[in-house]
């Protein structure tokens, strides 16, 4: 799993590629830190190239939207595909996150 | 024809056995009949002989006793006619004492020897009774008309120079009357003959009693003289006119009368039998002393006979009734075997004919086993037994584009009526799964045609299913039949069913279809309830238990059936049969089967082996073909199932394994999670309420919710201290 991070302006992107599995999610954990920390800002997590999301991943998401949710930020989701989504709306995620396409 | 050739032969033996039963008879009958015939005529004979000769001997003495009393008169007579002699006028006297005093004597005189007394050279005073008077008249019997020196009562006794009993004569100058007379010699007291002294007695007397001797109502008496003189006959115009031996010239057959007359003559005593006028009559005769008499007594034989003639002739008629009664009985009873015969005959062509019958019904079920040689993923046997000749259950299977078709039923009913539908439902099962795949379009369309045809309201319970030898897939569809077991190795349990109505009760009925998979090595037993509701003597049914406690799933179709066959043959005994049986066991044999696939994998409790799971996932799905989007939400389930065990069941940093194990079916996956770990059962978690807000959502509990959410049925189970996640997904 990688996980680049990139600002421009007050949009902080995180662009998740590969799998967001328990394992990886330990990794990610540390490395969405700088997105917890601009919580106050537009995070926007690009989710075009990630294959996979476990209940982990999903609580990652769920620490980064709770965080804004405290600091007054955004979060935005954009780009999942089809299966993750599927994941998303099971578990009530679609409705705590604005989620748009490309 | 030839029935006709037999029955004649048996007619021509039965009438001939007929015949000679009456031949027996008859001579049976008859001869104990002339045996009794002979013995009873022999007594009879002997009878009548001793009553004759009774009667002889009683009539015989009471003539001697007149005869004696005649004698003695004139004896004790003779000294005083003696004496007479030397006074002749004294006779007169002395005859009419001997009249006077002997009511015998009628008549008496002193007859001199002429020339005796030189005065009176010829002299014979008599004196004599009339018939009927008392007074005693007078007469001289010397007299030119009457020559008495040469009268027989007069010669004889000086010649014989005894007493002597005259020939019976009719004496004409005393009213006609039979008359005899006893004359002795008289000597005078110098020894000189000198005269004869007589008694005349009457013989009316005599007619009436030998007359009125009656041994039998026909039988008559007669009395002849020495002389053959006829004294006493019942033709009274020969009496005293015709002698014996001139009747017996006139007669044909003369020789025995004259036999007869002379040894009466004779004066023997005997019998004899004689013919005269075709009757034959049994002679009794004897003498009757002094007088030269003889009496007999002439017996019909019909008399003596009669009797015993009169009960041979009802004999007879009663013989000839029975003989009759005989034959006609025979008659009957030979017409009856016939009848009985011809039964019989008409009972073994119906035997035949339903032995043709069973033949025809047994040869449209398939009866060849193995089956299928060829094939290792099929082991059937089966096996039909009819109550009757014939029967009213079938079964039949056939295999077509690798799928097994096959079927039971049972008719209402028994015997031919029940063989004949069930001839029907063979071939219509025959027919309309040659073109229909669905076990419900069968059923329905066989009911549909048996409904329409239905007219003797006779319908079929009918269990019908398709095999999917390819894969265990069993689609199947009952029709009032009785639920099929299922043999598996966990056990053995009834086929869920739903009832529906049997074939041939309503047109339009609908059938609903159901469906299964076999596993390898299940068996499914199909059987009619001939089997169950098999009774012993008792009334005792083979029942359920039995029959499951019986079925194992790793005995073969042919010795498991047989094994049941057996067991209940031994159950019922010689009860009778009273259903037709029939089993059909059916075992899927395809070791091949996808759908037992197993994979395993196994993990140390480092939440760094967790993508090993993808891989694990992904083979599978590659496999049976599952979509890019099941395999991922498999894959989610199982990671979350596992990073929980690795993160709770063990204790941080203990090693420990956990083994997951994918079963794959056609139509659905398996997952069983099993590790060592301390007790923990994941799916008590607390239910994750997905509709809070971003502020009240908890961090945790996700996973489990996700397992939940993914998998069709979730099951915690602790054993052997192992904690044991079932996880199942149905796929289609």
């Amino acid at each position: 799993m990688e996980v680049k991070i990139n600002q421009v302006e007050k949009v902080i992107t995180a662009q998740f590629i590969g799998r967001l599995d328990t394992p990886a999610s330990l990794e990610v954990s540390r490395q969405v830190q700088p997105l917890i920390d601009h919580a106050d800002l537009t995070v926007v997590l690009d989710c075009s190239q990630m294959e996979y999301i476990s209940s982990s991943g999903l609580r990652i998401f769920l620490t980064i939207r709770k965080a804004a949710s405290a600091r007054g930020g955004r979060v935005i989701i954009r780009n999942m595909n089809e299966d993750i989504r599927k994941v998303f709306m099971m578990t009530g995620f679609l409705n705590l996150f604005e989620v748009e396409k490309a | 024809m030839k029935k006709g050739i037999e029955n004649q032969s048996f007619l021509r033996q039965a009438s001939k056995t007929g015949l000679l039963l009456i031949v027996v008879a008859i001579v049976t009958l008859e001869a104990t009949a002339l045996v009794q015939y002979y013995f009873s005529q022999k007594g009879i004979r002997e009878e009548a002989s001793l009553r004759a000769q009774s009667q002889l001997e009683s009539t015989r003495l009471k003539i001697s006793a007149v005869i004696d009393e005649a004698e003695t008169a004139v004896r004790n007579s003779v000294w005083i006619a003696q004496w007479s002699l030397d006074y002749p006028d004294s006779m007169v006297a002395v005859t009419r004492r001997i009249v006077c005093e002997n009511p015998v004597v009628v008549g008496s005189t002193i007859a001199l020897v002429p020339g005796y007394l030189p005065s009176r050279p010829l002299f014979s005073p008599y004196s004599y009774q009339m018939p009927g008077e008392n007074e005693v008249h007078y007469r001289q019997l010397a007299t030119e008309a009457y020559d008495y020196p040469s009268q027989e009562w007069f010669v004889k006794p000086l010649e014989l120079q005894v007493g002597y009993w005259s020939e019976p004569y009719v004496d004409e100058g005393g009213g006609d009357i039979l008359m005899t007379t006893y004359s002795m010699p008289l000597w005078d007291y110098k020894g000189r003959l000198a005269a004869v002294l007589t008694a005349d007695i009457s013989l009316d007397w005599l007619t009436d009693l030998v007359g009125n001797v009656e041994v039998y109502p026909n039988a008559f008496s007669m009395m002849i003289s020495r002389t053959g003189q006829i004294m006493v006959c019942p033709v009274e115009s020969l009496i005293m006119s015709r002698r014996a031996q001139e009747v017996a010239a006139d007669m044909e057959g003369g020789d025995v009368f004259d036999e007869l007359n002379r040894s009466m003559m004779a004066g023997e005593t005997g019998n004899l039998s004689l013919k005269y006028r075709k009757t034959t009559n049994y002679v009794f005769y004897a003498p009757v002393e002094k007088t030269g008499w003889s009496m007999s007594i002439v017996i019909p034989d019909s008399e003596i006979y009669g009797g015993i003639r009169r009960i041979g002739m009802m004999v007879k008629v009663l013989q000839l009734l029975g003989i009759l009664m005989l034959i006609l009985i025979l008659r009957s009873s030979i017409k009856s075997q016939l009848k009985f015969k011809k039964l019989s005959e008409n009972k073994e062509r119906m035997e035949s004919e339903l032995k043709i019958g069973r033949g025809i019904q047994m040869s449209m079920i398939p009866k060849i086993f193995p089956p299928f040689p060829e094939r290792k993923d099929i082991d059937m046997y089966a096996s039909i037994v009819p109550a009757k000749e014939v029967g009213g259950d079938l079964y039949d299977f056939y295999i077509r584009e690798e799928k097994l078709y096959f079927c039971i039923g049972d008719v209402s009913g028994k015997g031919v009526p029940a063989s004949l539908v069930m001839a029907v439902t063979r071939s219509l099962f025959r027919t309309v799964s040659a073109h229909e795949k669905s076990p419900q379009r069968i059923v329905t369309i066989m009911n549909d045609s048996m409904s329409d045809m239905n007219e003797s309201n006779m319908f079929v319970t009918f269990f019908t299913g398709v095999l999917d030898l390819g894969n265990g897939h069993l689609r199947y569809c009952n029709a009032g039949h009785n639920a099929p077991l299922l043999v598996t190795g966990q056990g053995v349990r009834e086929l869920p069913v739903v009832s529906n109505l049997p074939l041939g009760v309503m047109p339009g009925t609908s059938f609903q279809e159901q469906e299964t998979d076999l596993a390898c090595q299940d068996g499914l037993f199909c059987y009619t309830d001939g089997l169950t509701e098999a009774e012993n003597a008792g009334h005792e049914l083979f029942g359920d238990d039995r029959l499951i406690a019986l079925l194992r799933s790793d005995s073969l179709a042919e010795s498991q059936l047989k094994a049941v066959s057996q067991s209940v043959m031994e159950f019922v005994g010689d009860a009778p049969q009273s259903d037709d049986l029939t089993m059909l066991y059916l075992r899927y044999m395809n070791e091949s089967l996808p759908d037992r696939a197993e994979r395993h994998l196994i993990l140390h409790n480092d939440i760094q082996q967790i993508p090993q799971l993808a891989g694990f996932i992904e083979a599978i799905a590659d496999e049976i073909h599952l979509d890019q989007s099941l395999a991922m939400s498999l894959n989610l389930a199982l990671e979350e199932a596992v990073s929980n065990v690795i993160m709770y069941a063990y204790p941080e940093g203990s090693d420990g394994l956990v083994d997951i194990e994918a079963i794959i079916r056609h139509d659905r996956l398996d997952f069983i999670i099993t590790d060592s770990g301390k007790p923990f059962d994941p799916t008590q978690a607390p239910e994750v309420d997905t509709t809070l807000g971003v502020e009240e959502r908890a961090i945790g509990g996700l996973g489990i919710y996700l397992v939940r959410n993914i998998m069709d049925d979730v099951r915690y189970e602790r054993a052997e201290a192992k904690n044991i996640l079932s996880m199942t997904k149905r796929i289609q």
